[in-house]
């Protein structure tokens, strides 16, 4: 790789293109101008390092250019990636809901109940609307982190401020509430612990202690809770995997 | 002479706007025009030149299409839309009435 391309590579790094179309696009642009600027200057006769001098001179600072850049397409930016969070909460919500009522529905059969009571009930919405807040309160977090970067601090900050809030109201708020905890949990736990299986221990544990400490079961209803808290910090653990991957296929596509 | 970016960040639009109302051009040309027109005063940077080009062609000022030029290499030409045109006019009178009103300023020494 010559000096020159490594320059256009560094802008187009630093740049925070909205697309990857218009990042190749504005890279060809820039690498057809270094090509006449070098066939010109070879034309006057100058050296191989002294061309190459002159054109890193007058590109300038390769950050202050991608800056540049990143102020042109600002708006952009911001309207793919919000189109990018929608995208990925919209397709991992219903994955992970499709998946979750369905381990939902396997409990129930094996408790004998009618299945068709639990996808048609009231419950089945509200979990719904439960699992697509978690899911957009963890893809909103990621997408926030990428850009902005955020302390563990943060995390627990924004936490113990959705307890509170969750603890003051009353359902149904308490739902949608409990999913924005979920979604922050989930990536509190994600960024605090690196091992897997501990990621893992962690959801189930603290979505059992969230369950036990706010919504008070019965002894006699203990048993199904703990079950269906067991589906659900699975298919919670399962969506930070589908979540990440939704990432990656979009990054790659857009 | 050396000019303070500052200065020439407020012109950069209007020096695009009028080096392209004389016809399509790259971006190369584009610099070597300004050289050549302004017999070696303004040397636009690479770096400041692409973002603005970019920005001018998200305000709909110009528009851009790849294709052939005449040394047989593929080149990112721009050119004005009517907008651009309307603009090009504006700025230009913008431009005068700014410069005779600091010319006399300066000239009230």
């Amino acid at each position: 790789m010559t000096p020159a391309e490594r320059l256009i590579d560094e802008i187009m790094g630093a740049a925070r293109m909205p697309s990857g179309r218009r990042r190749r696009e504005v890279q060809r642009e820039l690498l057809a101008h270094v090509e006449d600027f070098v066939s010109s200057w070879r034309q006057r006769g100058r050296s191989e390092e002294d061309i190459e001098r002159l054109l890193l001179e007058r590109f300038g600072d390769p950050r202050q250019v991608a800056e540049q850049f990143a102020c042109v397409y600002r708006r952009e930016r911001a309207v793919l990636h919000f189109g990018w969070f929608l995208i990925s909460t919209v397709v991992v919500s219903l994955i992970i809901s499709a998946a979750a009522l369905s381990m939902q529905a396997g409990v129930m059969l094996g408790f004998g109940a009618p299945v068709l009571a639990l996808l048609g009930s009231r419950h089945a919405i509200t979990e719904a609307l439960d699992i697509a807040a978690t899911v957009a309160t963890y893809v909103g977090l990621v997408s926030l982190g990428r850009f902005f970067g955020y302390p563990l601090a943060v995390l627990a900050v924004v936490t113990a401020g959705l307890f509170a809030l969750f603890a003051a109201t009353g359902l149904p708020t308490q739902f949608i509430l409990f999913g924005f905890l979920n979604g922050t949990l989930l990536r509190g736990i994600q960024v605090a612990v690196r091992h897997r299986m501990l990621q893992f221990g962690a959801a189930l544990g603290c979505l059992g202690a969230l369950g036990i400490v706010f919504f008070h079961p019965s002894s006699s209803a203990l048993v199904v809770t703990a079950a269906s808290w067991l589906m659900m910090g699975t298919a919670y653990h399962l969506m930070t995997h589908v979540a990440s991957r939704v990432d990656r296929v979009l990054a790659a596509r857009l | 002479m050396e000019i303070d970016r500052e200065l020439l960040k407020g012109s950069i639009s209007l020096l695009l706007l009028n080096l392209l109302s004389r016809g399509e051009m790259y971006g190369y040309e584009i610099l070597q025009a300004a050289t050549v027109r302004s017999a070696n005063a303004f040397e636009f940077k690479e770096g400041t030149l692409y973002p603005a080009l970019h920005q001018l062609e998200k305000r709909a000022l110009v528009k851009s299409q790849w294709r052939t030029g005449d040394n047989g290499r593929e080149r990112k030409y721009y050119s004005l839309t009517g907008k651009g045109r309307k603009a090009a006019e504006k700025y230009e009178r913008q431009w005068q009435y700014l410069t005779g009103a600091v010319n006399a300023v300066l000239g009230s020494k």
